[in-house]
């Protein structure tokens, strides 16, 4: 058996070489948050722990709280909204509705990203669809700002991770037993009753990941906060971009770098903690 | 307990009616004019290949299906179009549906706490049915903790908990392995003497139905074959279906050779036999019918046979089965013949490929008139 093992050797080269390369990157930035910064120049200076003391002042932490805001209600809201498309794609009784859904759910993963923030910033801007459907039906007689705001930045992170989390609540929910629902209507539980009680407790395990996976993509979302934010909004990402490539301070982007990735890392060992005791519950033999 | 329910629903004498229910998916008839009366407090078994439609039918009483044509009453009452959640019906799945993210204890309540019983009154039903299934000192147990036995239980306590006007099975033994499958028969025939509930059970296993039922209902392509009691269904099959779908039988293709009032004497091939008369044949002389003997109405013939319905055959092979052998022969213008005796003296006494004299004991012949000619 061991015989055969050099065989697979093979198929581990690709993945070890993005491992190398990507551990020897991430080693860099470890590199940089523990060097000098010089003042007007790209090169830096000596060991210094003094990038880590720079970082305990309150717009550091009120940046890192927004992340956390702004990922934990992109979560939610995607959650919320993509959950009923998850439910009618697997349970619609005719294929072609099945499949009307699956394209809709799906073909935005295949336009980039820069191209749906700046179709976003075309929906929210203060002559946008939005706001001239809102005049135009009398609901309000000025713009009201959405571009620059939490609320843009969040609407369009949603959409962007919408596709992914309707793919994740899908597979729980065409995993789950249906005698389950069959079992609890019998025993006299109303159409509602069986949806709270049985659907949505035996798709969490899929309610969660799909959670996890969006909150952690989020947390590092770059280009949506940075165009319908507008510098108004900062998430982490941006803030790291501000000191690396204007004010080229890279020991401090590194360093705020870490405190994002060790945020994000440890965000994701808590809910992982909480699904795997879930998941241990749920398992039938 | 029992005697209270009984006397609260005596008045009524059939709590399932099932009638003239059709359902059709597309051109395909899977119950075609079904018919059916059940008793109350009856354990009634639909039996049948897959296929049948008796799961169909069991789903129909429940309501998990609306059916093409025809109506479904429960205690008296048309529930053709009552949706499932007020039908009162207790089912047990074949996956058994338990819900992993609750206990036993909170599986079992679930359909008493649906009904809006007091806190009190649900902790009592429940501990009640979990005693009655031998599930004490588990209510506090996951599902998964479970073992497949005990799911079974459990499955059957959630139903039986709420005290369903009908109690719908649907192959719940088929998950277990052989012995828990014959522990749990008699478990079944317990449950169902102490509830006293209305019972349709679905299998495809006709040991099963032989062994638990009050009455069998056997079905074949959506149509009910025959519906009788285990003892008469095995001696008094309604057709050939029946005959060789409820155990082992030998077919044999023969002519009525002579009638009288006290026997009747057939032509199988070129072997003439004769068989005691009963009453219900009104075969005339020349008749085709198909003779059907069951395997135990075989054995070597002795020479207190005197030649009388005896034949000769070889052996092919033999099956050891501990309790009994089968014992599959050719016989000249028979074909192939099986032969059930008790113990494995036969292996011995007669080897493969000996040519042996079997006799026939037709006293419990049945002859069926062959349609097919």
């Amino acid at each position: 058996m061991t015989r055969q093992r050099p065989f697979f050797v093979q198929f581990l080269v690709p993945a070890v070489l993005v491992a190398v390369i990507f551990a020897a990157a991430m080693f860099n930035v470890l590199k940089y948050s523990f060097l000098e910064f010089v003042p007007g120049s790209l090169n830096v200076g000596g060991f210094t722990l003094e990038n880590f003391t720079r970082i305990n002042r309150p717009i550091y932490y009120w940046v890192l709280l927004d992340t956390f805001i702004l990922s934990f209600a992109t979560a939610f809201f995607a959650l919320l909204l993509s959950y009923p498309i998850s439910f009618a794609l697997v349970r619609a009784e005719r294929n072609w509705v099945r499949s009307v859904l699956v394209v809709l759910a799906i073909t935005p993963l295949f336009t980039g990203e820069i191209v749906r923030t700046y179709s976003w910033m075309l929906v929210l801007g203060s002559d946008g669809v939005v706001n001239t459907a809102l005049k135009s039906l009398g609901i309000i007689d000025r713009s009201v700002p959405i571009m620059y705001t939490r609320v843009g930045v969040v609407i369009a992170l949603v959409q962007f991770a919408m596709p992914v989390m309707i793919i994740l609540l899908a597979t729980a929910i065409s995993q789950i037993n249906r005698d389950c629902e069959k079992a609890a209507a019998n025993l006299g539980a109303t159409p509602n009753t069986v949806f709270w009680w049985v659907t949505i407790p035996l798709t969490l395990p899929g309610i969660l990941s799909g959670f996890v996976v969006v909150f952690a993509w989020t947390m590092s979302a770059f280009s949506t906060p940075q165009l319908i934010g507008g510098g108004k909004v900062l998430m982490i990402s941006n803030v790291v971009y501000l000191q690396g490539f204007s004010s080229f301070n890279l020991p401090f982007a590194a360093v705020l770098s870490l405190v994002a990735l060790v945020a994000a890392l440890g965000s994701l060992a808590l809910m992982k903690l909480l699904t795997a005791r879930l998941e241990q519950n749920m398992a039938t033999s | 307990m029992m005697h209270q329910k009984m006397t609260a629903i005596t008045a009524l004498e059939h709590s399932v009616e099932i009638k003239a229910v059709s359902k059709t998916f597309g051109s395909f008839h899977a119950v075609n004019n079904v018919s059916l009366p059940i008793r109350t407090g009856e354990f009634v078994t639909l039996l049948g290949p897959s296929g049948c439609g008796k799961t169909t039918l069991l789903n129909m009483v429940a309501g998990f299906i609306d059916p093409s044509a025809g109506a479904i009453h429960i205690g008296g009452v048309d529930v053709t179009d009552v949706p499932v959640h007020l039908r009162d019906t207790g089912m047990v799945f074949q996956s058994y549906a338990l819900f992993p993210h609750m206990n036993v204890f909170d599986n079992v309540a679930f359909g008493l706490r649906q009904r809006k019983f007091s806190k009190s009154e649900v902790t009592h039903k429940v501990m009640q049915t979990i005693e009655m299934m031998k599930l004490s000192g588990m209510e506090g147990r996951r599902i998964s903790q479970l073992s497949g036995g005990q799911q079974q239980r459990v499955a059957l306590a959630r139903a039986i908990a709420i005290q369903p006007k009908v109690l719908l099975l649907d192959e719940p033994l088929s998950a277990l392995d052989k012995s828990l499958r014959a522990q749990m028969q008699v478990e079944l025939i317990e449950m169902h003497r102490n509830t006293g509930l209305t019972t349709i059970f679905v299998t495809h296993d006709q040991g099963e139905a032989l062994s638990l039922s009050d009455r069998i209902v056997v079905m074949n392509r959506g149509q009910i074959q025959q519906v009788a009691e285990p003892i008469d269904l095995y001696r008094n099959p309604a057709n050939g279906f029946v005959a060789s779908f409820i155990g082992e039988i030998n077919a044999l293709p023969a002519a009525i050779y002579q009638a009288s009032d006290r026997e009747i004497s057939l032509a199988i091939g070129n072997i003439r036999m004769t068989a005691p008369r009963r009453a219900e044949w009104q075969f005339g002389q020349g008749e085709m019918v198909q003779a059907f003997v069951r395997p135990e109405h075989i054995r070597i013939a002795t020479s207190a046979d005197a030649g009388c319905n005896v034949v000769t055959g070889e052996v092919l092979t033999h099956i050891y089965q501990g309790s009994h052998t089968i014992t599959r022969l050719r016989v000249d213008g028979l074909g192939p013949i099986e032969m059930r005796l008790p113990g494995g003296d036969v292996v011995g006494r007669v080897p493969v490929g000996m040519p042996t004299q079997i006799a026939f004991d037709l006293s419990q012949v049945i002859l069926l008139a062959d349609k097919s000619s």
